[in-house]
């Protein structure tokens, strides 16, 4: 049983960092129906940055929390500004193609500037573990997973009130229901596609800093991460922020529990597999958004 | 006409003998001295630049350019300068295509194996066929060293069953009534030869002992760490690269492993490895080192030979200079030193000769820095050095420590 538990808390932990992930890809899709390939690159853009600050500048850990989600989204933003809104009126398959290589772009220039395997970022919390006696076994519990558990769903859970409730979020969300629509309400589309990005990058940002002392920063980080985030985009349904959270933690959840019980090597397959039976059973996801109407 | 015709069959004949010759003779029968002119000796090196195992084959280049350039600066080897050609190969099929082309086409006098297992074992044959005079600095493949072949030598890195040897010891050092032992193990070519070699040694010792493998670039090791866990191991020896490493350690506690004595190889001794694990969470964790020092002491010579490194290539990135820093720098001395024993007529034969009784070759016998443990060859031994320093983390960084 305590195998079991500690088990969970592992899965829970991958899982909250693939949802915070996620929810920066809904929020930019949502709001400018643009599918971002780039987002890994901008998750592994934060966890450098988390390494620059952290150990190349020795600047206390609290400050790449608040610095990173800033200065990834003004980045995600300059890309929305430079590259994609010139594509804006373009095929969506030119559109896809361009965050793809501009991915690619990300990870391949950090690939040549930095001449080294894998950039290692201690744990933000440090000290030893937790042990909780349950019978006769012990439950270890790290401090830096309850810290990437908690923080990073705590984050989602902010993204989310924000899109929800606040006057960037309502903005977006209009955005979202009706381009049009939203124009003639006074929404500049500029302006509200430049906030999603940044809102996405921020997330993106923040994705990475808690990413970075369990993944290390390298270009693979890039990878694992967009992929784990639209498998549970998708299994969320991929318009659902809250969809993108429970999505994202089942996601962790199932992996490490196929790592621990059947093998390592069927991890990736079990991802995969959820993916498959989520879109040929509910392939509007576990929690669509949207609601049919009964006309 | 009939001489036209007579004329034809003995251009044919010619040709066909010339053919025939020129299949029969095959690359060995190349000249043996290509690569090498009256004021250049050109030597080629093959290694990952990019990808998993970037960490050996990157340093290895930057460590064999410093040493060329300084050894030209002092004045070369019998008045002719060393150029250094080096070819990108991460896979096997990328590792023999860029052998074939510094030996084919770039007619290199010495080939330089900086590539790990995985290149040295794909190229192995190929420079057995050819002759062309070798340098595996960084392979502890058995592939490349049986059976023996008169024109391969290897360096500081000896073959596995050496390191893991050194890596039981000090299991047991740490650990001496362990009675269970984990064997984890990266599924590409380095892990897989030194847990071959690892598994006979331990049956020896008489202790139980559980195997488990990961695949290259792995962060998650879940299934592994609670298969140790279930088995109650005491001491896991760890073969991968120190990210590899890094994460199975630092995962350990997270699925039950506490106490646990953790021995992990030459490639995983990289200061990169402390971040991973956080500094107060390494007194358990040993390993070995090929050289005498590591980047992160302040000895004389490895300070010294950090100053160079900087000069050359700037501010150095997160655990750099490496183990491969320093020993692709340390074999180039060696090699250097061979080519100048072989004298101004340097072709392989007398390279071989000259290399082959070199006793006691270090840096310092041509003007560099101390940083790696002498190399000492014969006719039928051609392992440079099998000298492993015990390596532990104090106050952050790793050192070589009294054994």
């Amino acid at each position: 049983m305590a195998e079991f538990l500690m088990v969970i808390i592992g899965g829970l932990k991958i899982g909250a960092i693939y949802a915070l992930a996620a929810i920066g890809l809904i929020v930019i899709h949502k709001a400018t129906k643009t599918v971002n390939f780039a987002h890994g690159g901008l998750v592994m853009l934060g966890a450098f940055a988390a390494y620059l600050i952290v150990v190349e500048l020795n600047w206390p850990y609290w400050l790449a929390y608040v610095l990173i989600p800033i200065l990834i989204g003004i980045v995600a933003t300059l890309l929305e500004i430079t590259i994609l809104r010139p594509l804006r009126r373009a095929d969506l398959f030119i559109v896809i193609v361009a965050t793809i290589f501009l991915g690619i772009a990300l990870s391949e220039t950090f690939r040549l500037a930095q001449n080294t395997e894998m950039l290692a970022v201690p744990a933000a919390i440090k000290g030893p573990p937790m042990m909780l006696e349950l019978g006769e076994d012990l439950i270890i519990i790290t401090r830096e997973q309850i810290w990437v558990c908690l923080g990073a769903l705590t984050v989602g859970v902010i993204g989310l009130l924000i899109f929800r409730y606040a006057p960037a979020g309502r903005s977006m969300r209009a955005m979202a229901a009706n381009v049009r629509g939203a124009q003639l309400c006074g929404y500049s589309v500029n302006r509200v596609y430049a906030i999603a990005w940044f809102v996405g990058g921020a997330l993106a940002g923040l994705a990475g800093v808690f990413a970075a002392p369990s993944h290390g920063v390298s270009p693979e980080l890039a990878i694992s991460v967009i992929t784990a985030a639209f498998v549970a985009a998708v299994i969320g349904g991929f318009d659902s922020l809250l969809g993108a959270i429970i999505g994202g933690l089942l996601l962790g959840l199932a992996e490490t529990l196929s790592a621990a019980y059947v093998s390592s090597a069927m991890k990736s397959a079990v991802s995969f597999l959820l993916l498959f039976v989520v879109l040929l059973w509910r392939p509007e996801g576990l929690f669509p958004e949207a609601k049919g109407r009964d006309v | 006409m009939q001489a036209f015709w007579k004329a034809i069959a003995r251009a044919a004949t010619g040709l066909a003998v010339a053919a025939v010759l020129a299949v029969s003779a095959g690359p060995a029968a190349q000249a043996s001295s290509q690569g090498v002119t009256d004021t250049e000796i050109t030597i080629g090196a093959l290694g990952a630049l990019t990808g998993a195992t970037a960490f050996i084959g990157g340093p290895g280049r930057d460590g064999i350019q410093l040493a060329v350039d300084k050894i030209n600066e002092a004045g070369g080897i019998n008045g002719r300068k060393l150029k250094l050609i080096f070819e990108h190969a991460f896979t096997p099929a990328e590792s023999v295509a860029a052998a074939k082309k510094l030996v084919e086409s770039d007619k290199v006098f010495v080939l330089i194996l900086a590539s790990g297992s995985t290149g040295a074992a794909a190229a192995a044959n190929y420079v057995r066929e050819t002759g062309v005079a070798t340098y595996n600095i960084y392979g502890a493949t058995p592939i490349i060293r049986k059976p023996f072949a008169k024109n391969v030598f290897h360096s500081a890195i000896p073959g596995a069953e050496v390191s893991s040897q050194a890596m039981i010891d000090r299991a047991f050092e740490a650990r001496p009534k362990a009675k269970k032992i984990g064997v984890l193990a990266g599924t590409y070519a380095f892990p897989q030869a030194n847990k071959k070699a690892t598994i006979p040694l331990l049956k020896k010792k008489g202790v139980e002992f559980v195997v488990e493998e990961f695949d290259q670039g792995s962060r998650d090791f879940t299934s592994q760490l609670l298969s140790f866990a279930r088995a109650r191991v005491e001491a896991v020896l760890i073969f991968g690269s120190f990210s590899e490493a890094g994460f199975a350690i630092k995962q350990g506690p997270e699925k039950g492993l506490t106490g646990v004595t953790w021995v992990v190889d030459g490639s995983a001794v990289n200061d990169a490895i402390v971040p991973i694990l956080g500094a107060e969470n390494t007194k358990n964790v040993w390993g070995y080192y090929n050289a005498p020092y590591f980047p992160g002491q302040s000895d004389a010579p490895i300070t010294a030979y950090k100053k160079m490194w900087t000069a050359k290539y700037g501010k150095a990135p997160q655990g750099r200079p490496n183990l491969y820093d320093l020993v692709g720098y340390g074999s180039t001395y060696v090699l250097a030193e061979a080519m100048k024993n072989a004298g101004k007529n340097l072709n392989w034969d007398s390279l071989i000769a000259a290399w082959s009784s070199l006793k006691n070759s270090k840096p310092s016998n041509l003007g560099g820095v101390e940083i790696t443990f002498p190399q000492s060859f014969s006719k039928t031994n051609h392992q440079g050095s099998t000298e492993l320093g015990k390596a532990a983390i104090k106050g952050g960084i790793w050192q070589v420590v009294p054994k």
